[in-house]
């Protein structure tokens, strides 16, 4: 029977070209520095990501968690990390329409 | 050799409920079933049956016979009609004298209409297709714990749809973070998030420390937003009792709105909560989780338009109506048809609509269609167009799928409503300049931008399996 991981797989080895719940959470912590960007997180446990999200959220509660509120560099920066995974997700075979499978 | 397959008995029913002569009274139910007799049995027969079989068919072979005025109570079958384009059925009207049924009871109501009548030899297949129950009957029920107006007033909220986001428990969400995300889209200028509906109470998260972060999300997202938000605390429970302690927590704690799943939950709980709900100025939101077991199929079953009627006299602020424009089943015109009677006062008959009675509401409130699932800020022109403001845009997917996160997923979609809406009331095209007005809008919303950037490669083009009957041809 298949165990489910207890280590995550890393960033670039992430489904969907890394548009992932996850993948979202690490490249924020990109965005505001928390993290080096050569940081992909492979084999932290759910418990290094969780710490990680809070000190993400704990970032964007400052700015009201909407990009557009970002000082201007931090939203280049923002601007910057973000287009390049989307491109790489979407030449990973990511598009949209898989979020939108959801119920009534 | 021919099987026989149906008998009627000592004599058959249409010399008793078959009465084409019957001009129905204004207090009486009215019912149209779609009918798929079995080879051979005529069809006045089979109408008589089912009048009989759905009022006091049963009761004629037991003693009590002697005591009761059949002739009042039963049902009277009174017209047949041919199904538009299907010569396997046909239509059967029957009318019911109002004092068949017990006040304010759906569960009663039902429990004959769809009762044992649902499995008569003589039927091959039977669809309650509509419903008029009589302004008398209507009166005597409680109906929708608020109502559109005073729903609208409780949350300052005026002028546009209601924007909502299930929130799906994608790693297995624990509260904490859960309440997080529900915190990120009212932040980002929903004015809903929403359990899903199979999210009660199982060992992951249990209801009481759901409901605690949830509440925390909304005051920190009132407080920052300076607008009044809610989610859709799922009190749906094993039972009636265990349902009513988490509805009081809800209250407890300050929720402005709970959630039941109404035909899972069963119409006698909802009822009980939607009164409940009404006497403590709560709103209710109804999930109708289980309906395409009873709706999808074109010949058996019950039409959503009943199960519309059903929830609006049991009791409910919102319902889910089906989208039109989305992933999911939904044909336009049938949809507009139950989105007309959520909210109207007065519905007129409309074969168009698949309505097939008059339907007066009186005073009683409406509900609030809920478009849900399957949907994202490209739909957003037809959905103001179709659903209009008294309605619930509920973009899951569509908001937790934004590649930026919850926020922003949530933020374009309150400039795409806010920006079809100003452009609608500037007399604007929404489905035809679409495309335009949203693209204007992101130039100063790059959440929006970037929706649009993720989700414009989507077409929706799946045929619907429940069409009118107007369209078979």
């Amino acid at each position: 029977m298949a165990t489910k991981p207890d280590r995550y797989v890393g960033i670039h080895n992430d489904i969907n070209g890394g548009m992932t719940t996850i993948g979202k959470i690490i490249r924020d912590a990109w965005v505001f520095g928390i993290i080096e960007e050569s940081q992909t997180c492979e084999g932290w446990n759910l418990a290094g990501i969780d710490s990680l999200l809070q000190k993400v959220n704990a970032e964007w509660d400052k700015y009201g968690c909407l990009v557009s509120n970002l000082p201007a560099e931090l939203y280049q920066r923002h601007r910057q990390i973000h287009d390049e995974a989307i491109e790489r997700a979407k030449a990973a075979g990511w598009s949209g329409e898989a979020e939108t499978d959801d119920e009534d | 050799m021919a099987v026989k397959s149906y008998n009627a008995g000592v004599k058959e029913y249409r010399e008793t409920y078959w009465m084409p002569d019957y001009t129905p009274k204004d207090t009486d139910i009215l019912a149209c079933f779609k009918v798929t007799p079995q080879p051979g049995v005529p069809r006045e027969e089979v109408a008589a049956a089912v009048a009989a079989e759905s009022s006091t068919g049963t009761w004629t072979t037991v003693w009590t016979d002697l005591l009761t005025d059949l002739d009042y109570y039963k049902g009277r079958a009174y017209a047949i009609e041919d199904v538009p384009g299907d010569d396997t059925c046909f239509y059967a009207f029957v009318a019911y004298p109002i004092d068949l049924f017990e006040e304010g009871s759906v569960v009663n109501v039902m429990t004959s209409l769809v009762g044992n009548v649902f499995g008569f030899k003589a039927l091959r297949a039977l669809r309650l297709e509509d419903i008029r129950f009589p302004i008398a009957y209507v009166m005597t029920c409680n109906g929708p714990p608020q109502g559109i107006q005073v729903e609208r007033d409780m949350l300052n909220k005026y002028g546009r749809p209601l924007l909502g986001c299930t929130i799906k428990p994608k790693l297995g969400l624990s509260a904490k973070n859960y309440g997080r995300a529900c915190y990120e889209g009212l932040r980002g200028g929903l004015d809903f998030t929403k359990d899903d509906e199979n999210v009660n109470s199982q060992p992951f998260m249990r209801w009481r420390h759901r409901f605690d972060f949830v509440m925390e999300a909304i005051h920190k997202a009132e407080a920052e937003t300076g607008e009044r938000k809610g989610h859709y605390l799922n009190v749906t429970a094993p039972t009636s009792d265990e349902m009513m302690r988490r509805a009081e927590y809800a209250k407890e704690i300050g929720a402005p709105i709970i959630m039941h799943d109404y035909i899972t939950g069963g119409w006698s709980a909802n009822t009980q909560l939607a009164q409940w709900c009404q006497n403590n100025g709560m709103l209710l939101h109804i999930h109708r989780a289980m309906h395409a077991v009873l709706d999808r199929n074109p010949h058996h079953g019950i039409h959503f338009r009943v199960l519309t009627k059903i929830l609006r006299l049991s009791g409910g602020d919102h319902l889910h109506s089906g989208t039109v424009v989305g992933k999911l089943e939904g044909d336009r015109d049938a949809t507009l048809g139950w989105i007309d009677i959520m909210r109207d006062s007065y519905v007129k008959e409309d074969r168009s609509r698949g309505i097939f009675f008059d339907q007066d509401w009186g005073a009683m409130p409406g509900v609030l269609p809920v478009a849900s699932g399957g949907i994202h800020v490209w739909h957003m022109p037809a959905l103001v167009n179709i659903f209009g403001d008294d309605s619930v845009l509920q973009f899951g997917g569509g908001t937790l799928g934004h590649p930026w996160g919850n926020a922003a997923g949530a933020a374009a979609n309150r400039v795409a409503v806010e920006a079809c809406v100003e452009a609608r009331n500037e007399g604007r095209e929404l489905e035809k300049e679409g495309k335009d007005i949203l693209t204007k809008a992101a130039n100063n919303s790059p959440e929006l931008k970037a929706a649009m950037e993720t989700w414009k490669e989507i077409k929706f083009e799946f045929d619907t399996v429940d069409k009118l009957d107007v369209k078979h041809k």
